[in-house]
């Protein structure tokens, strides 16, 4: 089976709305992926005018809120860098155990989100600072605002679009399964981030050519 | 499919995972489409009696089968089942709720705004595709999915109508209605395809159809044809996923979020319909929409298709009746942000109140007022706007670059400048205004005082204090025995001391013998005027101006009464400079004329002033020239020629230094040519 790689539109954003839309694009890809019976919520970004997807499954948001926290304080020490999240699928399997991992595991999407963390001068907690802006300051905000939001559902429609175009590589349904098993993977550097997953890959599966396609 | 009992038993199969496909896309449309209208009569089982009913229809000739062939029956379940689920999920979140009251408890836990996670209880048709969703409407029923044929296509057409007791003028209607389609409403709405009504439009269309003649991959044949169904279950299961994500990308979302959560009855109303009867779109139509295509699902003998046309409704949420977040507006009249007073505190009072009270009087608007006003509502009131915040944001029209300071602007041409940069809203009499910032930064430039023998036919505004008079008195004496230089630095020295008075006088016009450059301030002359009368030194000009004005009308609208042909009167505003100069130099030549000869080229000098002027300024300075003709007269016989040339000279000399001061100054009145 191959692996299925997408490489998400590269999003602008402020510390402060790392969180709407890291929630916003690994929900909806996790929905997407949530093959088993769910009762999927419906979620309004507070900040943005866009309402996207849950699967419902309170596993998958504790761990989507964990991997968000690690990755805005990974951002408070590394700030003003583009960074960039994995999101893998994998299937387990256990026929070949091998030294490292009884467990093997085959990894057939991947999914790159892209952020460019910008520093922040200003929070939104400087609410009387804000006031006393000027309006050049403010339009800014607000048509970068709006450009983000744009970008955002860009983003959300290019997932729908990947997961339409490619079924086959999607494993079947399991019974007793609601959501495909990923993994959330954060990267120290942007540089560092192919290495590190080809090597767990390599770690997991065993070796097999197709994951590196 | 007809040729081996296997392929039989595949297709069998096939068209019942079809047949189940049709008949959860149209589940999943008619859900959010569909008003809720009573839960009592509704109940979960309500569609398998459909699903009964119409398993046995859905096939035909091509796909009719055995209901034997347990393979073709679940595909054509799935397709049935694919149609319904489709219908369910558009119509869930395309159907308002239009009232809670009469739903009965299961319906409130499915209104839009609850989890549907709130439910335990799965449902029958919850188990296909693996996607429970919220109670279906009664009305989905009504959409009689039995009938269908899986060949015929599934269309679902979410309709905005505006509501019966709405009238046709109602302004909100036509800018939501104007907003689709860039123009209004009329009676003829053939072009709205499929709309009969006035006031209804089309947002979306939803299609979803079964192809069943295209035949794909046939190699793929050696597969079991469970595996098969399988595969095709699961395509299927993804398409509905990725239904489930784009109904709520899509623009006709945000009105159905709006309408659920105004709370009150909107002018509008969001329709799902199903029509038996499809009419196309125009081009017109069809090139104002956007298309977004499913990628099809491929079956054993066909493959299942969807798509959706819709319009950008990006305007639609502006003019609709949701309550609209407050916002808050800074710079409201009357405010203290917007108070004009509140900037003149740092500008001196001690002669300035009055002439400020009276722009302020005149003028509602100011300069200052506008520097002052605060940054968009949208800012300062919501920093992080919610969904109708963001809706509601409304820009500030005075939050833009504030125009340059005046007195960064050469002073001749300051009423242009603000013209071209104050807008009206915000300040329509800005230039006004800026003058007595433009006095204040007079104050630093003194260069602008030209020599006043070279100008003494310019209009002069006096400083009437008394502190120009001494200081007068005291830069007279070097003035006198140095030489040209020094009465420069004298001039300059006397417009340091009466700056205070300038900043009051300047603007004011006493002469109509002006220069085309000298400009005239309208409220600022009125300021003059208030000092005017109130002045213990005499004007240098009393006799010219008693002359050319009356005092009684010393008012702005007397000087542009008397108007000063000369003048165009937009330049008033880059008067002040130059009434401040003429004020010096008036003072001067006052002083020189009246001061007692230290010598006998005393009067010298004022001949070669008179010529000076009759020669540069001949419509100016005739009234001057006069005078200073009359005085000397009888000294020009004494007086040799020669010293009178080298007087000339000398002034002449003092001319150019004082010119190339006032170089900046485009519209110095003082700005002569050599002769």
């Amino acid at each position: 089976m191959n692996c299925e790689v997408c490489h998400l539109k590269e999003l602008e954003v402020e510390s402060f709305e790392i969180r709407e839309v890291l929630r916003c694009i690994l929900h909806t890809i996790i929905f997407h992926r949530a093959l088993g019976l769910i009762r999927p919520k419906d979620i309004d970004l507070e900040l943005f005018d866009i309402t996207y997807v849950q699967c419902g499954e309170i596993e998958v948001e504790k761990k989507i809120d964990e991997t968000i926290e690690h990755f805005i304080s990974w951002i408070e020490k590394h700030p003003n860098k583009k960074s960039q999240i994995s999101l893998s699928f994998y299937e387990v399997k256990s026929k070949q155990p091998s030294w490292f991992n009884n467990k093997q595991r085959s990894y057939w999407e991947q999914w790159y989100v892209n952020l460019n963390v910008l520093h922040q001068t200003k929070s939104p907690s400087h609410h009387s600072k804000l006031v006393m802006d000027t309006g050049e300051a403010s339009e800014e905000r607000n048509s970068r605002r709006t450009m983000l939001e744009q970008s955002l559902q860009e983003v959300l429609f290019q997932i729908i679009k990947f997961v339409n175009e490619k079924k086959d590589h999607v494993p079947p349904i399991n019974d007793g399964v609601i959501y495909c098993p990923f993994e959330i993977t954060m990267p120290s550097s942007s540089d560092s981030t192919f290495g590190r997953d080809i090597w767990k890959r390599m770690l997991h599966s065993g070796g097999h050519p197709s994951m590196l396609s | 499919m007809n040729r081996s009992s296997s392929s039989n038993s595949e297709g069998a199969k096939a068209e019942q995972v079809i047949f189940e496909f049709f008949a959860k896309s149209l589940h999943i449309i008619l859900e959010s489409r569909t008003p809720f209208m009573s839960s009592r009569n509704f109940s979960g089982d309500q569609m398998i009696p459909v699903r009964r009913r119409t398993s046995s229809l859905l096939l035909n000739s091509k796909m009719n089968r055995s209901s034997s062939n347990s393979e073709g029956a679940k595909a054509e379940q799935i397709i049935f089942e694919f149609f319904a689920k489709s219908l369910h999920i558009i119509l869930e979140s395309r159907t308002p709720f239009m009232s809670s009251r009469n739903f009965s408890g299961e319906q409130m836990i499915c209104s839009p705004s609850s989890s549907s996670s709130s439910s335990s209880s799965v449902r029958p048709r919850d188990k296909w595709f693996n996607l429970a969703l919220r109670e279906c409407p009664a009305a989905l029923e009504s959409f009689d999915i039995g009938r269908r044929s899986t060949l015929e296509p599934l269309v679902v057409d979410v309709v905005l109508v505006a509501r019966p007791f709405d009238q046709m003028n109602s302004p909100g209607k036509r800018e939501l209605i104007r907003n689709f389609s860039g123009k209004e409403y009329h009676s003829d709405q053939d072009e709205l395809g499929g709309c009969e009504a006035k006031n209804e439009q089309i947002i979306e269309r939803w299609i979803v159809q079964y192809d069943n003649r295209k035949i794909k991959e046939p190699s793929k044949r050696s597969s079991s044809s469970s595996n098969k169904l399988q595969v095709m279950y699961k395509k299927a299961t993804l398409l509905l996923r990725s239904l489930f994500a784009m109904v709520r990308l899509l623009p006709a979302y945000k009105i159905f979020r709006e309408l659920n959560s105004s709370g009150q009855i909107s002018k509008f109303k969001l329709v799902p319909r199903v029509p038996t009867i499809i009419d196309p779109f125009t081009r017109r139509e069809e090139a104002e929409m956007h298309k977004f295509a499913f990628t099809p699902v491929d079956t054993i003998c066909g493959r299942l298709c969807m798509s959706v046309l819709y319009r950008s409704l990006s305007d639609v949420s502006c003019q609709h009746s949701a309550p609209v977040s407050p916002t808050f507006i800074t710079d409201y009249v009357g405010s203290p942000l917007a108070d004009p007073l509140k900037r003149f505190t740092s500008l001196p009072l001690s002669y300035g109140s009055p002439p400020l009270m009276s722009f302020q009087r005149r003028h509602s608007w100011s300069f200052d007022r506008y520097k002052a006003s605060s940054p968009p509502p949208s800012v300062s009131c919501s920093p992080s706007p919610t969904r109708s915040d963001s809706q509601a944001l409304v820009t500030n029209p005075c939050s833009r670059r504030l125009p340059p300071h005046p007195c960064d602007i050469p002073s001749g041409r300051r009423k242009e400048s603000y013209a071209e940069d104050f807008s009206p809203p915000c300040s329509p009499s800005a230039p006004t205004q800026a003058v007595p910032r433009s006095i204040t930064r007079t104050e630093s430039a003194p260069v602008r005082i030209p020599a006043p023998t070279f100008q003494s036919n310019q209009n002069v505004v006096v400083a009437p204090s008394s502190h120009l008079k001494l200081s007068r008195h005291a830069s007279l004496k070097p003035v006198r025995n140095t030489g040209p230089v020094e009465s420069g630095a004298a001039l300059e020295k006397l417009h340091i001391y009466g700056r205070e008075d300038f900043r009051r006088n300047s603007g004011v016009k006493l002469s109509s013998n002006s220069s085309p450059r000298v400009s005239f301030s309208r409220s600022s002359s009125r300021s003059y005027q208030d000092d005017f009368d109130d002045n213990d030194f005499p004007c240098p000009f009393d006799v010219e101006y008693d002359e050319i004005t009356d005092p009684s009308s010393s008012r702005p609208s007397s000087f542009e009464q008397r108007g000063d042909p000369h003048e165009p009167p937009h330049e008033s505003s880059g008067s002040y400079p130059k009434k401040s100069q003429d004020a010096a130099v008036g003072a001067l030549v006052n002083m020189l004329k009246k001061a007692p000869p230290l010598r006998q080229d005393v009067s010298e000098s004022s001949i070669t002033e008179l010529c000076w002027n009759k020669k540069n300024k001949p419509g100016g300075g005739q009234e001057i020239a006069t005078a200073s003709m009359t005085a000397s007269g009888i000294a020009l016989a004494a007086k040799t020629t020669a010293d009178a040339l080298e007087e000339l000279r000398s002034y002449k000399e003092m001319k150019n230094v004082l010119l190339s001061q006032s170089t900046k100054d485009s519209f110095s009145p003082f700005a002569v040519s050599e002769s």
